[in-house]
């Protein structure tokens, strides 16, 4: 498929119908579901539902989007849910007006807790890369380990405690709105930019497809491999962190059980989108649309009033769907 | 790896008990089904705080059981090989507890039920509080403020479905709402506890019923302390909400000084030093004229010790008001 060549841009091809319905099955679905969901409740179309949507989508949303430079690099990160935890808690600590969960001196500014949980985040992502890359130990090890281990530091930094209270400036990032848009949001669609042109536009983004699609290859066109896995990793990381400090932000604590799972949607979100798990083939709007169609489905069903565990049923077999029509995509190679 | 958390103060051993003068401190084990909430950790210090455990008469240890019934299993066995005088069991499921009782029982050892049930005979003595209690009385009090004969709009924000505070607290939210056949319960959906879910829930709750909804009733503070945060996402009056949690968690505590929920307390140092008191009497072999020595007999007049030989005690409920939160917020610095 054209994605693997991406260096060389979009190759041009005949329209096939059928191909289409593959390459655009998801656009196809998300689009059949948002005019269901419009026919069925008057308010779906809403601003202020359409907002909710996006807002409740933003942070499952930047942990896809890391989790796709990872999973295009031909790796998997299963430790964002627990770094969302270790960053929003350790962040949170630094900007809390509760004197029992302060850290001494505080609360700190916003922009300083805010750099610090990116910080957090950056590290864990970056302890996952460099074993990843040093050492060749399959990314699922690793991040399975640090999954365990930052859920571990998040419980020891806190004694396990929640840290309430938390500084007006800090919660800005999860209830304040820039021109009628929620904070969430605004910063979703920053980082879906950011990330967007990173992979389309740049060299480094170049370099994460061709290290996914044949890493011997990479190498012998001069591409540093391990700085390339390392790096999505770090993203992947950072992203988490800010993920965890949005979701404090949001609920205006932050739990050390925050987090718990959050892999799984992110990873969902990204194979849902088209993404392939075998690397180097797949596209950051694809995780957008992945993430939205999980978003929506979920908040569909709450304003149908229908249960939750058949969210959970609905998102199985999407999941499946999303990964038979890549199966076919890629037979078709 | 067994997480264990020594309370026992290194203490010399003090002569104020008879039975305990030459021998060894008595062993008290506490299987707990999982040291990550607030709760449970307010559950465990008051443990440390008892009297005995203060003036080294008795050894506690508090097995962490990590949300996992098979594990809770396996500390059990550690404890009747290591041959604890008796154990102090929060079982995290109703069923899967009981072979966990069977085995000490078998071994002789006396087992004391706190704060959630198991469904097994063989329990030695339950020290809790009654759920359907709590459910009637924060049922009551949104009816209350909404007004019972005016009639209005409520939603209910349920625990994890099947698990026995849910459908205890459910049921007393029932028994509430059906002495008022003019209100109406729009919305009843599992937010598993979690705030994050309660939020999202109650956002999308909003987007379709607006400001119909006169109550929310939350089934505990983590969930109320979510919508909280939905109704102001949504540029709502809080104060325009009767809403109500329960637990006394400290968050919630702070929410109920800012006049924006009311809270129903579950004792946590009550339930966990009154079944220290009955570990202690039955491991000593119920000495005749025995008297528990935690304060909280005294407190509660409503729960007579009766010589230890009640199979249930129920610890009364306390509903936090602007009277006694700051109180409340005091024990908990």
């Amino acid at each position: 498929m054209q994605e693997r060549v991406a260096a060389g841009g979009p190759a041009l091809r005949r329209a096939d119908p059928r191909d289409l319905a593959r390459r655009y099955g998801i656009l196809i679905a998300f689009a059949v579901l948002c005019v269901v969901l419009a026919l069925v409740n008057d308010n779906f179309l809403s601003t202020r539902n359409i907002l909710n949507v996006l807002r409740q989508t933003a942070i499952n949303g930047i942990l896809a989007i890391g989790m796709t430079f990872v999973i295009l690099a031909r790796g998997i990160d299963l430790s964002v849910g627990s770094v969302v935890a270790l960053a929003g808690i350790v962040a949170a600590s630094l900007a809390t007006t509760s004197s029992t969960a302060m850290v001494a001196g505080g609360p700190y500014p916003a922009a300083l807790a805010i750099l610090v949980g990116l910080a957090v985040g950056a590290a864990c992502g970056a302890v996952n890369g460099a074993i990843v890359a040093r050492f060749n130990v399959p990314s699922f090890v690793v991040t399975l380990a640090m999954l365990s281990a930052a859920r571990g530091l998040a419980l020891l930094y806190a004694e396990g405690r929640p840290v309430p209270a938390l500084t007006e400036g800090f919660r800005a990032m999860g209830t304040g709105s820039v021109l009628g848009v929620p904070m969430p949001v605004v910063i979703f669609a920053g980082v879906f930019l950011v990330a967007w042109w990173v992979l389309n536009q740049s060299r480094f983004g170049r370099q994460v497809y061709a290290v996914g699609g044949n890493p011997h290859a990479a190498t012998v066109s001069g591409i540093s491999v391990p700085f390339v896995r390392l790096s999505v990793f770090v993203i992947s990381g950072a992203l988490a962190g800010l993920a965890g400090m949005m979701l404090a932000a949001r609920t205006g604590s932050a739990l050390t059980q925050a987090g718990i799972a959050y892999e799984l949607d992110a990873i969902a979100a990204v194979v849902i989108g088209g993404t392939s798990l075998a690397g180097g083939v797949g596209r950051v709007t694809g995780t957008l649309i992945g993430a939205l169609l999980i978003g929506v489905m979920n908040n569909g069903l709450d304003l149908m009033g229908v249960e939750s565990y058949y969210q959970q049923v609905i998102k199985g077999v999407l999941i499946v769907a999303a990964v038979m029509l890549d199966q076919s995509r890629s037979r078709r190679d | 790896m067994t997480r264990l958390l020594s309370l026992s103060s290194a203490l010399a051993m003090a002569a104020g008990m008879a039975a305990a003068q030459d021998a060894e401190p008595l062993r008290i084990g506490a299987a707990v089904y999982g040291l990550n909430a607030e709760f449970m950790q307010i559950w465990s210090a008051a443990l440390e705080q008892h009297p005995s455990v203060q003036d080294g008469s008795v050894e506690v240890t508090v097995f962490d059981g990590r949300y996992d019934a098979l594990v809770q299993q396996d500390q059990f066995e550690t404890m009747i090989t290591e041959g604890y005088d008796a154990i102090i069991f929060v079982p995290i499921d109703i069923e899967a507890g009981a072979a966990a009782v069977q085995a000490a029982a078998d071994a002789g050892i006396p087992v004391i039920g706190s704060n959630t049930r198991v469904n097994s005979d063989l329990l030695t003595a339950y020290v809790g509080s009654n759920d359907v209690e709590s459910g009637r009385m924060e049922a009551e009090y949104v009816l209350g403020q909404i007004g019972c004969e005016e009639g209005g709009n409520v939603v209910i924000l349920e625990g994890p479905i099947g698990q026995s505070a849910q459908i205890q607290r459910l049921e007393g939210n029932q028994e509430a709402l059906a002495a008022c056949p003019n209100v109406t319960v729009l919305e009843q959906q599992t937010a598993n506890w979690s705030r994050a879910e309660a939020q999202t829930l109650m956002e999308n709750w909003l987007t379709t019923h607006g400001d119909t909804i006169d109550g929310v009733i939350g089934q505990n503070d983590e969930m109320a302390l979510g919508a909280i945060e939905a109704i102001k996402g949504a540029g709502l009056n809080v104060s325009d909400f009767a809403i109500a949690g329960i637990d006394g968690i400290t968050d919630a505590l702070n929410a109920v000084k800012a006049g924006e929920m009311q809270s129903i307390l579950q004792d946590a140092n009550a339930q966990a030093q009154g079944a220290l008191d009955l570990a202690i009497f039955h491991a000593s072999g119920m000495p005749e004229g025995w008297e528990p020595q935690s304060e909280i007999w005294a407190q509660y007049p409503d729960m007579p010790w009766n010589d230890g030989a009640d199979k249930e005690y129920n610890v009364p409920w306390t509903p936090v008001t602007a009277e006694n939160v700051d109180a409340l917020l005091a024990t908990r610095q």
